[in-house]
């Protein structure tokens, strides 16, 4: 029980982090389907540069700013060109594939499964005090960083949204262009905001992924950038509600993980729980939805 | 757009992004001048590479035009992959079923099945969208990738043919494989059911009620249903069209020039499709005029950079990755407008 109840937060934070990227894109009214790509480029550079600079956080901090410039560059060519947004998150989730495999055998000789060896290694641990709590010390004790660190986003994010002009001047620019522009919005900022901050969540979530395991396997995302977006279209564009169907989708994956441990159902079979469980709630949604006649296109 | 500008457009993606691919191996190779050379000339340089640069074209004229029959219906099958992969499984374990029998008969048969079941899975997405209003876009994808996982399950347990050596089924008799037509190279016969559906398509396009029907709505839904135009049953009979010919690029495609189920044969089949499809539409929302002819040239030219980096890699230290990068170039430029400036435009 406790291994599943880690194993879901662990797996959970991952599609979390993802699904902030998606939720800024999605609350200023435009959003990101590449969040597959931007967390597969950044679960490859995080760890590389760490490896190259002797430093986690000199890792982080370049894939956090790289994941935001490539979120803007989503931005730049859809606000000046005019390209489509979904093909550019779909040219990205592409670009992403290949870039990742061709930097991996271009710099470090193998196309295969790729070891990164840095100082410190992100490894479980527990919170003095609050780990103590009965019942709840659960919550604090053998996690990583970064679990601890979607405790804390939640609520910062919440507060952004909920309680900032920021968060209220992106939802007007959601909820309609002009009505922003004519309240004095400038709505190419907020956006080109929303969409770096989309990146940046992005790259936490791919840090998320391959650095706890120190390595990087071609398309290890496996769909989470999509599972992601599920969550942000589930929790209707708050923060909480996101968190609520991460917790699902990671809860979803671990069973499919730890029934491929303690059982002989064929792996790749249990591969597709997740999917199948994420197109559930999609359509247990969608159908909910459009009975009480609420819209729901991304 | 006009049609100068169009071409003029699409001349301009492609210069940018052969560039940046050309650039990519300037650095990164130890003798670029000799990786470039290789890279541009090596497809043509004998029947037996350019044979195999014409046969890599024959699945991205199906998932191109898969792609486009959705586009058209301004609907998003991001599932082609997953349609291609696993119909080609079925298609392939009929054909190890009958064995030996009249091939004039069994080889339509054989592609019949695999459309179908193509076109079962892609209209699965329309049928959620019609019936609960989920996104065809997530829903098409996620059945794709849970697809791909079954397929592979398939092949690694009951289909796996031990004696391979790779992760693949037994071959299939070779009285039901297609006629290949510039040998050594593996050009075959499928190149001709791929043009034969491409002129299907444009007259079903262009001279069809139905095709008029797609269109319409493809550009704007709500005026095709004052026309009287029941959505629904556009959107599912575009979707059946779309999965059906992915499974058949996938079994053509075994049938052509695998013989056997390998693991992971089309992976990215699906993904140049949407490409082809993209160059192949007019404007920057891929609906609006769609031209199937265009899809020719278009999968000509992603089976040229394909086969451009696979082979140059043998005769220089290129990555065949190289390929990708070009093509998610293309494909971050596709929709791009270069002749009008940025304006007010919600819609996506």
């Amino acid at each position: 029980m406790e291994a599943l109840f880690h194993e879901t937060i662990s797996s959970s934070t991952i599609i979390f982090f993802a699904a902030l990227g998606g939720l800024f894109s999605s609350i200023a009214g435009k959003i990101n389907i590449g969040l597959e790509g931007l967390m597969l480029i950044s679960a490859f550079l995080i760890p590389y540069f760490s490896q190259l600079f002797g430093s986690v956080m000199v890792g982080l901090s370049f894939g956090i700013v790289i994941g935001g410039i490539l979120g803007a560059f989503i931005y730049f060519l859809h606000s000046r060109f005019k390209a489509n947004i979904f093909v550019l998150g779909l040219a990205m989730n592409l670009f992403a594939a290949g870039i990742t495999t061709f930097l991996s055998s271009a710099f470090l000789q193998t196309k295969g499964t790729v070891y990164f060896s840095f100082p410190t290694s992100i490894r479980p641990f527990d919170i003095p005090v609050l780990s103590n709590i009965p019942v709840f010390g659960i919550l604090f004790s053998h996690q990583n960083v970064f679990d601890y660190l979607s405790f804390i986003f939640v609520i910062v994010i919440y507060v952004l949204l909920e309680k900032t002009f920021f968060g209220l001047r992106l939802k007007t620019i959601g909820f309609n262009h002009k009505t922003a522009e004519s309240a004095g919005i400038n709505v190419k900022k907020y956006s080109y905001g929303a969409y770096i901050l989309s990146g940046t969540f992005c790259a936490l979530s791919g840090a998320a992924l391959s650095l706890p395991l120190e390595s990087f396997v071609a398309n290890m995302t496996n769909g989470r950038g999509w599972i992601a977006l599920v969550a942000v279209i589930l929790g209707k564009n708050n923060p909480i509600g996101v968190l609520g169907a991460a917790l699902l989708f990671g809860f979803s994956s671990a069973l499919a993980n730890l029934l491929q441990i303690n059982t002989t159902i064929a792996p790749k079979l249990l591969m597709t729980i997740p999917f199948l469980i994420t197109l559930l709630a999609l359509i247990a949604y969608s159908a909910n939805e459009k009975k009480t006649g609420g819209k729901n296109e991304p | 757009m006009r049609r100068r500008e169009l071409l003029a457009q699409r001349l301009i993606i492609l210069a940018i992004s052969f560039t940046a691919g050309l650039v990519v191996i300037w650095l990164t190779s130890s003798s670029p001048v000799q990786a470039i050379h290789s890279f541009l000339t090596v497809p043509f340089s004998n029947r037996y590479f350019f044979g195999n640069l014409l046969t890599l074209m024959i699945p991205f004229i199906f998932t191109g035009l898969a792609a486009s029959i959705s586009f058209q219906a301004n609907e998003f099958n991001l599932g082609i992959e997953g349609q291609c992969y696993f119909s080609a499984l079925v298609g392939t374990w009929l054909a190890l079923q009958l064995g030996e029998v009249n091939r004039m008969l069994a080889i339509p048969l054989i592609i019949f099945v695999s459309a179908v079941t193509g076109g079962s899975f892609a209209l699965i997405s329309a049928f959620l969208k019609s019936k609960y209003a989920v996104n065809e876009l997530i829903s098409s994808l996620l059945i794709g990738y849970s697809l791909i996982h079954v397929t592979d399950f398939f092949l690694e347990g009951p289909m796996l043919d031990l004696q391979a050596g790779l992760i693949a089924t037994k071959t299939i008799d070779n009285g039901l494989m297609l006629s290949k037509i510039l040998p050594p190279s593996n050009f075959n016969s499928g190149f001709f059911w791929g043009i034969a559906f491409l002129i299907i398509f444009y007259f079903i396009l262009r001279k069809s009620v139905f095709g008029l029907k797609m269109t319409i709505y493809g550009q704007n839904s709500r005026f095709s249903e004052y026309m009287g135009i029941k959505g629904s049953k556009v959107v599912h009979k575009a979707f059946f069209l779309s999965g059906a010919v992915a499974g058949m690029g996938g079994i053509i495609d075994i049938l052509g020039v695998h013989t056997k189920m390998i693991r992971g044969f089309s992976f990215g089949y699906g993904w140049t499709g949407i490409a082809v499809a993209l160059i192949a539409s007019n404007q920057n929302t891929p609906n609006a005029r769609n031209n199937p002819i265009w899809i020719i040239p278009a999968a000509f030219l992603f089976a040229f950079l394909e086969s451009a980096a696979s082979t140059s890699a043998i005769f220089s230290d290129l990555t065949p990755e190289i390929s990708k990068i070009i093509q998610a170039s293309i494909f971050f430029l596709v929709t791009v407008s270069f002749w009008k400036k940025s304006g007010d435009h919600q819609t996506t």
